[in-house]
């Protein structure tokens, strides 16, 4: 499901809570995962400065060209389901 | 809870998790830290970073503790990746007793930590990281695979109940408890050393003799007289009796619950020993990283059984029973004058920890069904009969 929520954004950066909603994985799931996909060079992250003062700045992140791949070829078997809820969440 | 106090703590979490991630995986920290900081909600703030927290946790705890064995299979990044650490962290996990083995040298670690800042002398840190030596020795060799039979784990099981007579009839003295014995120049105390192997290995192996083994030593601890020890006998077989009752395991309880009713009517009027007795609360008071050393060493010990809990169901029984007596001897150093285990000074706790070890499965699942029947042939593992044979 992080696989496709990360899909699903298309090369658009992601955020972590975002994509834990997206995804609905807790937050203690969904940052082992990222973790490793980076290691494995299938996700890109970088450090975006908050549109407003006085807000953190926040790590983003996308699926490299690999990554994409990656995601494309274990989509869930359910396709229906989470591409609904993805699009669910982001409405 | 208010509004400050959710963000307080779950800024907490953040900043504790990121301090105690490995220096490569420091930026998730801080990526988790500000994320968190930007959730509007205070309440879905506070669960993000709880949930994160118990998340990495585990993985940067088990990079500290592996980081020593990682630096001997090679250079490279740990963790971050790292297929070396990540099939360390699974592997250590897949096997009950290297998690055990893990816990010990942390917990005795982290007792060191304390022992140092709290200002024992060195010969305390020596003879408890001798100890663990020790231990660990003797988990290698009695470990190694022998033959062995259901009468020699019987007898051994037997013996062990009447080391545990014995000390209480003619073991050393102190205001009318003899739990101790001297062996060259050191008082050792057979109960914290033979009664957790006693008690694992009860779990997966019960037949008459090995049932009279238990009232033995539940005798023995009534008459030793040790509250913390018939505590931890009578939690362990009730843990047992719960998930797997049988005539046996009711008949040893009763004898338990007997045994520890009597040493709670008896006066206990031993005074706490330094670096010993009473350090799960004045730890603190030396430092709050000793207190916090002392805490986290304590909670180690119950690694092993809440791993296979979750990891090993066919051998449940074990590791609940494993987890209920290390459990109750924390508990039972918290309200009075008994060993604080490993992370407190004495080397018996220690040895017993690792000998416990050997009553665990090897690898989780490989017994299926060992624990669930009485004793047999089939259940009665070559661990057990090393750890009984050694022992006796």
């Amino acid at each position: 499901m992080v696989l496709a929520a990360l899909l699903h954004a298309n090369g658009e950066w992601s955020h972590g809570y975002e994509l834990a909603r997206l995804a609905d994985v807790k937050s203690g799931t969904l940052y082992p995962l990222l973790i490793r996909l980076e290691a494995q060079g299938y996700l890109e992250a970088e450090w975006q400065q908050p549109s407003e003062g006085g807000r953190p700045p926040r790590h983003a992140y996308r699926l490299t060209a690999s990554g994409m791949q990656l995601a494309r070829d274990n989509l869930p078997v359910d396709s229906g389901t989470p591409a609904m809820r993805i699009r669910k969440a982001a409405a | 809870m208010n509004r400050s106090l959710r963000r307080g703590i779950a800024d907490l979490a953040c900043r504790v998790l990121q301090a105690a991630l490995p220096p490569s995986l420091q930026s998730w920290g801080q990526a988790i830290r500000c994320e968190t900081a930007d959730i509007p909600d205070d309440t879905e703030a506070l669960r993000y970073a709880l949930e994160s927290f118990c998340g990495l946790m585990p993985r940067a705890l088990a990079w500290h503790l592996l980081r020593p064995f990682a630096s001997l299979t090679g250079d490279g990044p740990p963790f971050h990746g790292d297929p070396i650490m990540m099939n360390l962290f699974h592997a250590t996990l897949r096997r009950p007793r290297v998690t055990g083995v893990a816990s010990a040298i942390g917990a005795v670690a982290l007792g060191l930590v304390y022992m140092a800042l709290a200002g024992a002398p060195m010969r305390y840190l020596g003879i408890n990281a001798s100890a663990l030596l020790l231990g660990l020795a003797l988990l290698a060799l009695l470990g190694r695979s022998l033959p062995g039979g259901r009468r020699l784990t019987t007898a051994a099981l037997v013996a062990m109940a009447g080391a545990l007579l014995a000390t209480a009839l003619l073991g050393h003295s102190v205001d009318g408890a003899a739990r101790w014995v001297r062996l060259g120049g050191f008082s050792i105390q057979p109960s914290l050393i033979l009664l957790p192997a006693m008690l694992v290995a009860f779990a997966r192996c019960r037949n008459a003799l090995t049932t009279v083994g238990m009232v033995a030593a539940a005798m023995a601890l009534a008459g030793q007289p040790d509250r913390a020890m018939a505590g931890m006998l009578a939690v362990g077989l009730a843990v047992l009796a719960i998930m797997r009752r049988d005539r046996f395991v009711v008949a040893a309880l009763c004898a338990s619950i007997a045994g520890f009713v009597a040493t709670v009517v008896r006066a206990d009027t031993l005074m706490a020993v330094p670096y010993v007795d009473g350090i799960l609360y004045s730890s603190f008071e030396v430092h709050a990283l000793a207190g916090a050393a002392v805490m986290g060493g304590s909670l180690l010990l119950l690694a092993p059984a809440i791993v296979g809990w979750h990891r090993d169901s066919p051998n449940r029984e074990s590791h609940a029973v494993f987890g209920a007596l290390w459990l109750a001897a924390i508990v039972a150093a918290a309200l009075g004058n008994y060993p604080t285990p490993l992370v407190g000074y004495g080397s018996s706790a220690i040895i017993g920890f690792a000998l416990s070890l050997l009553a665990l499965p090897t690898l989780e699942g490989a017994h299926d069904t060992a624990s669930t029947r009485a004793c047999s042939e089939a259940d009665t593992t070559p661990p057990d009969q090393h750890l009984l044979t050694g022992l006796a």
